[in-house]
């Protein structure tokens, strides 16, 4: 299949619409689990926002790619570091127990 | 519009409705399934440009891994259903319009300047990205810096009891 320009528009607006969604999500999360679940939605649009570069550059799409997955892994091991953590000392996993960090509005 | 365009859109579509699905669903449990389905349609597409090892890629190891240990954490931490929905979509959104028509009008601009990439095949060869050393060296420090953040992980878990 080419990548003409209303390919590319679809595969941009996919992508757009899973990042906002995900954004939305993460926005509305009352507990961690949620969190990483927006996190991994906002991945998944930028892996869709990677298609149009191979076309042009192939090789480094796929480099970019991979540096995306590993990158997403290590988000994950760190997010349930934390949740581990935060559960142990807290007894529960909701965002609103979250004292530190942040601005408060 | 020919068939692989619907096709595309098709994908692109039910990968969307999916994506809301993980918005609205009031269960952790079912929203990490929606995830997990989303990023197969997210795939899917990448197979649609005869893409298959990041198809691969994305589908044993991103959802395949990933997915699944979101999916199995949220049913270890699974709470009582409630609607997880604040009023933060309304600015969300009006930013997101902004953004999405600035691009518009960049993308516009870039086709006007050089409409001799409006059409480009998408030709990737596994075997090139192999041949290249600099890639493998970067697979092999990705590797490596995954091993310490996981050992530096067990420490941090073994030594928080």
């Amino acid at each position: 299949m080419q990548l003409d320009v209303i390919s590319t528009s679809a595969i941009y607006i996919t992508s757009f619409v899973l990042l906002l969604v995900g954004y939305v999500t993460a926005l509305s999360s009352k507990d961690l689990v949620r969190l990483l679940i927006s996190f991994e939605l906002m991945f998944g649009a930028v892996f869709m926002s990677i298609i149009p570069l191979f076309s042009s550059i192939s090789n480094t799409a796929f480099g970019i790619t991979i540096v995306g997955i590993f990158t997403s892994s290590s988000e994950l091991l760190v997010l349930i570091i934390a949740i581990i953590l935060f559960d142990r000392k807290n007894k529960n996993i909701y965002t609103r127990s979250i004292s530190i960090g942040g601005d408060k509005l | 519009m020919g068939m692989d365009v619907l096709l595309l859109s098709a994908l692109a579509g039910v990968a969307i409705l999916f994506s809301l699905g993980v918005l609205v669903s009031k269960d952790n449990f079912y929203s990490s399934l929606y995830m997990s389905v989303t990023l197969i349609f997210v795939a899917a597409v990448y197979a649609l440009f005869n893409l298959q090892p990041v198809f691969v890629l994305i589908v044993f190891i991103f959802v395949g891994a990933i997915g699944i240990v979101t999916v199995a954490l949220a049913a270890t931490y699974r709470t009582p259903p409630e609607r997880q929905f604040s009023s933060w979509w309304i600015p969300a959104i009006i930013t997101a319009l902004v953004l999405g028509f600035s691009s518009y009008l960049l993308m516009k601009r870039q086709a006007l300047l050089h409409p001799q990439l409006a059409t480009r095949p998408i030709q990737f060869e596994f075997a090139n990205f192999l041949a290249t050393p600099e890639y493998i060296l970067l697979v092999l420090f990705l590797v490596s810096l995954s091993i310490l953040m996981m050992l530096s992980a067990l420490k941090i878990v073994g030594g928080a009891k």
